[in-house]
Parts: C-alpha cells; structure tokens; sequence
C-alpha cells in the first residue's frame, strides 16, 4: 500500500512538472521570461500572509469538489455534476442564512447541514437513474447541473434578491458567513473562511471510510468489478446511488463554502468552475483524499498568483489562462503518465516471461 | 523506468533552457493606469472593450502605461485580488465597469485610499445599496433610456413598417432602461414620423448571462423566423450571436437587422462577399470609452472629480448613436440629431422606468 501511494506521487510530480513545462514553452513563445512568469505566479499565491490565506480560501472549495469526483470515482462513476451540486448546496445554505436569526454555531451547523442534504439529493438523483434504469451518471449528471443552474436563476431573484438587484441574493449577514473575524484578521484580511477547516476534516472522515470501513471496501469493490461485487453479495444498485449521494453531499458543502464563505451571496447566471476544476484535482491525485489536499492547494495557487503574474509581467490575461489551462490538462494527465509506466512495467514481465520460456498465453 | 528518468531528464533539460534568458530591463516609469474585466473577455464589443479602448486612447494622447487584468470568477473575492494585484503593480488608478464592482470598490477605496477608482455604470455600497462614494471614487452613470430612445427613432424610421424585438441579457437596471427607452423611441417614431413599427410582448426576452452566444443566436432565429425584422440586442456576448444570426440570414438574402448596444457595433455585424454590408442598423451607445478617457485626462491635470457621481446623458453628449451609420439616410441622421436636440434641451423628456412597458 505504501509504495503503491508514492508511486501515485511520483506520477502526479511529474504530470506537474510536464504542464509547467508545457506552461514555460507558452510563456517562452509569446516572448516572456519562464523564471520571471513563474517567480509571480507563485509569490502571487505566497508572498504574503494575506495571499496563503486567500490560495487556501480558493483551494477551499476545490477541496470538496475534487473529493466529491474522486469518491465517485472510487465506485467507477463519474460524477461530473458537482457544479450543479455546488450551486444546491449553495442555495440550501443561503436560503437558510438569509431566513433564519439563529446564533451563529447553530445557524453554521443547520446551515452546513442542509447544502449536505441538498447536494447529496443531487448526487442522488444521477445515481439512482443509473441503478434502476441504466442511465449513464455523465449524462444525467450534466442535466442535473442545468436543472440546478435554472432552480437558482429562479429561486434567487424569486425569493432572496436584495432591493435593487435582480441578479444576485443578498448579502449574508456575518452571522450566517463561514468567515470569522479571528480568522480573517490572522490571515490580514484574507477570504480565508471555517470552510478549510471543514474540508481538513471531511478528508479525514473520507479517507477513513474508503480504507478503514466495510462500506468503503463494498463501493471499491463495485468499482473494480460490478459483477464480481455483484457475485459476492454486494448490492451493487445501492452502493451506487449511495456513492453518489455522498459525492454530492461532498459537492454541497463545496457549494456552501463557496457561497456562504468565499462569495458572501449568490449570484444567477453562473455555473461554478470549482464543479468542473474538480476533476482535474481528482485526476491529479489518482483519486486519493490526501492527493485531492495537495492538488487544490497547488491549483489554489495557480488561481490565485495568475492575477499578479499578468500585473507585474507582459503577459496577457488571454495567454495567462491558456497558461493555467496547459498547467492544468498537463497535470491531469498523470493517468497518461501511469499508463506508459504500467505499459513498461508489462514489457517487461513480457520479456522476462518470454525469456524463461512460460509464454504469455494469447500474448497481446 | 530508465525511459521515465529519462524523460524527465529531456523535460528538465528543456525548461533549464527555457527559464535561462535574462528578464528584460526595466522601462521608464510612466503614470500607470490598470483595469479589471467584468464577466466576459476584452474584446466584447461592448462594456469591457469600450472601457479598454478609451484607456488606450488616453494611453497614446498621455504616454501611460496600461494593463488589464481578468478575475478568475465574478465575486467580490476574485474581483478585489485583482485590485490588490493591480495596486502591488504600482497601478494606482483603476478602473472597474459594470454593477458587480459596487461592493468591491467599497471595499477597495477603504482598503487602497493611496489608489483611485473609477466605477461606471455603479456606486460602491457595502451589500446594503446606501452609496458610499469615497474622495478617491468617481462613479459614473448612463442614460440608457436615452440612448435606447434615439436607436428606437432611427431604426423605426429606417424600416417604417413591421415588427421589432429585444433581446437583453440579465434583467438588471442599465439593460432594463435601454429596452424602456427603445420602446419609448418607437412610440415616439410611430407617432411623430408616421412609421408603424410594432413590439409584441413575446419578442422583448433577457437571455439572463452576458456571455452565451449560442443562445442569443437561437432567440434571434426564433424571432426572425416569427417575422421580426430588427432586433435591439443589449446583451454582450449574446448579442453577439445574435448579430451572427442576422449576418448569416443577410447572407442568404434574407432580412434581418440589428441594432447594437454600449459601442459602434457596425463592425461586428459586416457581411457580404465585398464585406461591404453590415446588419447594424445603428447603435444604442453610450460613451464608456469617453468617460473612462476623461476621468483618467482630469487625474491628469489634477481635477480628478474624486467622491462625485456623474450623470452622463444626452446634455454631456455622453450617449447617443454612432457619427456614422451606413445604413440610415441622411435624412434620418438628421431627424435623430434633432431629436437629440430635444433631449439636450430638456424639452423631450424619456421615462427612465417601465410604466406600462413591456417587461
């Protein structure tokens, strides 16, 4: 199990190294200095206090959605809702802050609650069209993003808009915003919010489910091989529906950190990018909860520092996306990377089996 | 394995001899003025665009030095990390367009007070809309009544019979008055010049974003196919598609105008195997390149309006359509330009609100 972690490691390192390499090349090609691109681009994310705190205000919600695609994955899924999971958790969360005048500890809690609940049904609902009736999870996830995108476009004006403005709720009083003011002022202003803290501990609780319990073993199980699983006694279509309902959930909070911690109301009209981002984080870190940490943090630093490079170098805003798109495909790729490890690896076994004269059976 | 580290190794190699060049010399240092994008790219022909270009223009007449920067996203946080970033840059005037900066500049005016803003088409508040315009803000409005009035008299002019359309983007304030003006524009045109142009509720949509063009492109088409002529798109990007729609149809032969909002987008609408046409029947404008040039030339010259709200409406020729439009008579031109009198002198007074408007 050890070596089989860092070897996951290695591939994702290097997968980083290649898209920052691809990155540089861009850099060099549109006639700026790689060094001088990168020194930005990562005191932008680290420079200062204030700036680790908001790379970990950014890297908050990819946390949750980088869990919420990786534990599907986990189960052979893949959840590429948790956008549309994001915004109901969202809203849950908004539409309880904005309502109830509770103290804060409960109000948080109920609140966090919800955006579990709301999400979860999200994840839910993919997952149970994919047991009972074959529907593939991509599309009906996808439509489930939609449906979400249209329930907040008409929810928030409908019932939380602010005097004036039709396109975004109001704001959240402080009593209902994941942001503390200890926290803040530690980190000098940041948008640094209890979300981070929530997410540490949502990784915990994820890892220990996937290793250390009989339910986690179950939905790898179905993962590797639904009729084996099947086969020994699984119930394949319930582990399904539950495997998506925890990713949504995960995604909910997600939403909720988004949009009751970093953002401090809702607005219409947008489907987070955090939704999408998340699978990148999760390809990044071959599905592992502690992976998923790192992978947000780094892409944390990415979203955060790009601002910076464009102002203190001539690098447009155009290419400086591109540059943080390669970053990205590139670092997501570390699948690719596996592939041509596990292909050497196979030559090799091949040649030795070839050598001591066992064969290879149908050979390839 | 060895094929891995060697790949590694060629990766390394590569990115040593990339990151090897020296850094350029710093240039002088000239007066620096920075921007940060609303939703949607730069070149939107339309809000972002016309602010860039009106700092360009300062940039060449005042020798400055520009930079624009692009959010991550369209909240407060993203927004404002921007202005910090801008401002560590030594850009310490900064000029935001559209709504969604209202609460970021009251939050940034406090936090940078060394550095100046300029808001348009909002007024920093703190998420509760009492404006708090700071002595280092200058927040500036538009008439887009106005301006929706004087497209809806030309276009109606130009077509004098038939149906027309609008297509906004989100239902908010400054797109709601150019749709509230237009159709005061028509009455008026209807009433005065003897044109019969009709608007049927079903033809006046908010897309709802800014930014999808495919789905501008699919409203347009519903609407031309149900026989409407024109449509007034004030939608950014999705007036976008919807000026694509119009183009491919005149490529066909058939009829289908537009009429662009916020900039001259006579351009964007050209079509024709000479490129010689262009499906812009003429422009709501409001002049965002002009305001963001005349804040920037009075910090210039030391009279930066700082604290003050700014109107900019026919009486400051701050709206209007384009000098030139292709496709209106001379005639027509000049019976705006009348028209346009009227509003300068007060005597033609648009309603800024929807009255028994459609939506």
């Amino acid at each position: 199990m050890r070596i089989k972690l860092s070897k996951d490691s290695i591939l994702s390192l290097v997968a980083v190294i290649l898209g920052l390499t691809a990155g540089a090349i861009l850099m060099r090609l549109t006639g700026n200095s790689p060094i001088e691109g990168y020194r930005y681009l990562f005191s932008g994310g680290a420079m200062n206090i204030e700036r680790i705190g908001n790379t970990l205000a950014t890297a908050t919600p990819l946390i949750f959605t980088g869990l919420a695609v990786a534990f599907a994955f986990k189960t052979g899924l893949f959840n590429i809702g948790a956008s549309g999971q994001m915004l109901m958790g969202g809203l849950g969360a908004t539409a309880v802050g904005l309502t109830l005048a509770w103290p804060k500890p409960i109000l948080l809690t109920v609140m966090m609650l919800v955006a579990l609940f709301a999400g979860g049904l999200w994840g839910a609902i993919p997952g149970w069209l994919k047991a009972k009736f074959n529907v593939h999870e991509v599309v009906a996830s996808i439509m489930m993003n939609w449906i979400a995108f249209w329930t907040v476009y008409y929810a928030v004006p409908a019932y939380f808009k602010g005097p004036f403005l039709e396109t975004e709720s109001r704001r959240l009083p402080s009593s209902a915003s994941l942001k503390v003011p200890w926290l803040t002022n530690l980190f000098q202003g940041s948008y640094i919010n209890l979300g981070i803290f929530i997410a540490i501990a949502t990784i915990i609780i994820i890892a220990f489910i996937l290793d250390r319990t009989t339910l986690g073993y179950e939905l790898k199980a179905v993962g590797h091989n639904k009729h084996a699983a099947q086969a020994s006694g699984i119930n394949v279509n319930q582990r399904i529906v539950l495997s998506m309902a925890i990713a949504g959930a995960l995604a909910g909070l997600g939403g909720a950190s988004f949009y009751v911690g970093f953002a401090s109301n809702m607005q219409i009209g947008v489907l987070p990018s955090q939704g999408f981002d998340g699978m990148a984080v999760a390809l990044l870190a071959a599905n592992s909860p502690w992976g998923v940490f790192s992978g947000s943090i780094f892409f944390g630093i990415l979203h955060t520092g790009k601002g910076f490079m464009n102002a203190m170098t001539n690098i447009p805003p155009e290419i400086a996306d591109t540059i943080i798109a390669t970053i990205i495909y590139f670092a997501a790729t570390s699948v690719l990377v596996e592939r041509l490890w596990v292909r050497l690896k196979k030559k090799k076994i091949l040649r030795f089996l070839e050598k001591s004269d066992v064969g290879a059976g149908g050979g390839e | 394995m060895k094929k891995l580290f060697l790949g590694i190794l060629v990766v390394s190699m590569l990115a040593a001899t990339l990151l090897g060049c020296t850094p350029k010399p710093a240039p002088v240092v000239k007066y620096k003025v920075g921007m940060v994008t609303d939703a949607g790219t730069i070149d939107d022909k339309s809000f972002n665009q016309g602010t860039w270009e009106g700092i360009q223009k300062a940039a060449t007449d005042m020798d400055l030095d520009i930079k624009y920067l692009k959010p991550a996203g369209t909240t407060e946080a993203h927004y404002i990390t921007e202005i910090d970033n801008l401002v560590a840059a030594g850009y310490k005037f900064i000029v935001t367009p559209g709504f969604k900066f209202e609460t970021t500049i009251f939050a940034a005016q406090t936090k940078h007070k060394d550095s100046k803003f300029v808001l348009i088409d909002g007024s920093p508040h703190a998420g509760d809309w009492t404006s708090v315009v700071g002595n280092n803000t200058v927040s500036i409005f538009f008439a887009e009544h106005e301006s929706g009035f004087l497209a809806g008299v030309a276009a109606a002019q130009q077509i004098k019979t038939g149906e027309f359309g609008f297509i906004g983007g989100m239902e908010i304030p400054p797109v709601q008055k150019f749709n509230w003006g237009f159709q005061q524009g028509i009455a008026y045109a209807n009433k005065n010049f003897g044109t019969s142009i009709t608007m049927k509720e079903e033809n006046v949509i908010y897309e709802g974003s800014f930014e999808r063009i495919e789905a501008g492109q699919q409203l347009a088409a519903t609407m031309y196919d149900n026989g409407v002529k024109a449509i007034f798109a004030a939608a950014g990007g999705v007036g976008i598609g919807v000026i694509q729609e119009a183009v491919a149809r005149a490529e066909a032969g058939k009829e289908a105008w537009v009429i662009g909002v916020d900039v001259d987008q006579y351009a964007a609408g050209i079509y024709g195997t000479k490129q010689d046409k262009s499906v812009i029947l003429t422009s709501a404008m409001k002049y965002i390149d002009q305001a963001a040039y005349d804040m920037i030339k009075a910090e210039k010259a030391g009279t930066f309006p700082g604290g003050k709200t700014l109107t900019f409406d026919a009486k400051n020729n701050g709206i209007g359509i384009p000098k030139t439009n292709p496709n209106l008579s001379a005639e027509i031109q000049a019976s705006v330009a009348t028209v346009f009198a009227k509003l300068k002198d007060g005597s033609l007074v648009v309603a800024a609100v929807q009255g028994d408007l459609i939506k």
